[in-house]
């Protein structure tokens, strides 16, 4: 009945007495770009080893193009790239033998060897031991192991760490085309939001092992939404006058605040307080950033941005 | 099984399969070439059993430490960047995973055995001792100690696989040899004991079928340890 590609639920996972993932459903639609946002150590990994079969979950379910994850693994796992957080690779081989010694165990054509490393652009290097890579060269080595077996469900855990801006950047551009280009749905993480906003469709925000929102972008950045406030003579003479009309005002400290409607809505409630004799000073809209928003979501402790 | 092999390139250890028996028959040569009037007249009943005997001898520790190392290089393959995830989220179970570590590391000492068995013969044929080659026994003493430390191996793959250290493992290893080196004084139940072959039955076929049931629980019980296990 779903038309999710990854479904769980109450997904919790205990590290001896410390719930680390809190009984959390994810929910993720195909041909999205789920960006699973959280700070340092709030269960993102956790989590994704879970859905990668590499931890088992404590208790709850986990379905993945509707099939349950222990009962169908392979089937599962033939369907999904991963790449979770550093890249891993043999270091004495090359970049070639790498996705050579992954492409015998899935079973690809040979030549997807070759498209892959077009795609992330180490057809020259590919005869290098990847010892000697970059930091960014591995991680794109990793995306290009990622993306060797054609996978329906990419699942990218910090895939921009550690990466300078034009990397970042490059592997920005390379993610956002994938939904379009090959119809593959994408889960990353990051702990840093101007990432996963510049990039995803789907925001899951995960703080200390909950899920704490789960929405698209747009929703996320509607409750970003500017608020309008206004200073005034008599605040709370003006905010009861209000409340009696039934405008949805809120009184803070010395002035009023309510949030952003169409401008015949504002003008509206600056009449009725006008026509009513207040004076008023000032009018401003205060835009909440979408970091404020994450921040307010997380708490304090989330040390992010 | 096609991927493992790919990962072996380029490292040291398809040289130490061939360094283990090289080594052994090297000294041998070494042995023989400055004693041979002396050894052949100790021998002189029969000359292939004693250059045999001889190079068991040397050859049973060298297998058991080779063993150790073997297994611990190819683990580190996989420790080295964490590739475990990387092979783990591949669509192939853990089982298989872990089989496949198990059988390249038997594959690669059995082929170092029959290097052992090969350069045992031409060693001979070079040292004239003539051609009349008890291969059987050659055969029986190749392997046997091979097959009687199949527990060892076990023990050896998971303990590589299972502690990143790699110091824990190859202590483990070294002690193991050092333990079998004193093996008479051990019980007969004692698995590192039976590498050596002489029990109070005087019949070293019984070590050969205890160390291959016992090795094969042993690997089916730690393959099972490596399924339940989470991946770092």
């Amino acid at each position: 009945m779903s038309e999710f590609i990854i479904e769980t639920k109450k997904l919790t996972k205990k590290f001896g007495s410390t719930t680390v993932v809190n009984s959390i459903d994810l929910n993720v639609k195909k041909g999205e770009i789920f960006g699973f946002l959280g700070p340092n150590g709030a269960g993102k990994t956790t989590t994704i080893r879970m859905l990668l079969g590499l931890a088992r979950p404590t208790s709850g379910s986990i379905r993945i193009f509707e099939k349950d994850i222990r009962k169908e693994k392979l089937a599962i796992l033939r369907k999904i790239g991963s790449l979770v957080e550093y890249p891993s690779y043999y270091g004495h081989l090359t970049a070639y033998e790498n996705l050579e010694a992954v492409r015998v165990l899935l079973n690809v054509p040979k030549s997807r060897i070759d498209e892959v490393l077009a795609i992330v652009r180490l057809t020259n290097d590919a005869k290098r031991p990847v010892k000697g890579f970059s930091l960014g060269m591995k991680q794109r080595l990793g995306i290009a192991t990622a993306l060797l077996g054609n996978p329906e469900l990419l699942i990218l855990d910090e895939p921009t760490n550690g990466l300078d801006p034009s990397g970042i950047l490059e592997i920005r551009e390379l993610i956002k085309s994938m939904p379009r280009e090959h119809g593959i749905t994408i889960v990353i993480s990051s702990h840093l939001l101007s990432e996963i906003d510049q990039m995803a469709t789907q925001v899951g925000i995960i703080s200390k092992g909950d899920i704490i929102f789960q929405d698209s972008i747009s929703k996320l950045r509607e409750q970003a939404n500017s608020t309008i406030e206004m200073t005034l003579d008599d605040p709370e003479g003006g905010w009861k006058m209000l409340l009696a009309k039934g405008y949805p005002v809120e009184l803070l400290d010395d002035h009023l605040s309510f949030s952003l409607g169409t401008d015949p809505y504002v003008a509206s409630i600056v009449r009725t307080l006008v026509q009513s004799g207040f004076s008023i000073y000032r009018v401003e809209e205060k835009k909440k950033s979408i970091e404020e928003i994450f921040m307010e979501l997380t708490g304090k402790d989330g040390g992010l941005l | 099984m096609a991927s493992e092999f790919i990962k072996i390139r380029r490292k040291m250890i398809l040289f130490l399969v061939v360094l283990g028996p090289l080594g052994v028959i090297g000294l041998q040569a070494a042995n023989f070439g400055l004693r041979y009037d002396w050894l052949t007249k100790v021998y002189k009943d029969n000359l292939w059993v004693g250059l045999i005997d001889n190079a068991t001898m040397l050859a049973i520790p060298t297998l058991l430490i080779g063993l150790t190392i073997l297994t611990s290089m190819i683990a580190t393959i996989e420790h080295q960047t964490n590739a475990w995830k990387l092979t783990v989220a591949l669509p192939v179970s853990k089982r298989t995973i872990y089989f496949s570590k198990v059988i390249l590391s038997f594959l690669l000492l059995t082929l170092s055995c029959l290097l052992l068995f090969v350069g045992t013969i031409v060693l001979g044929i070079t040292l004239k001792l003539g051609m009349d080659i008890p291969f059987l026994y050659l055969l029986k003493k190749s392997y046997f100690p091979f097959l009687a430390a199949m527990p060892l191996l076990s023990i050896q793959i998971w303990l590589s696989i299972t502690i990143k250290n790699q110091a824990i493992p190859l202590t483990i290893g070294i002690l193991g040899t050092i333990l079998t080196l004193y093996g008479g004084s051990f019980p007969d139940w004692f698995p590192w004991k039976w590498p050596m072959l002489s029990n109070q039955w005087n019949e070293p076929l019984y070590f050969v079928v205890f160390g291959l049931i016992t090795g094969i629980i042993l690997t089916l019980l730690s393959m099972m340890d490596f399924n339940r296990k989470d991946v770092k």
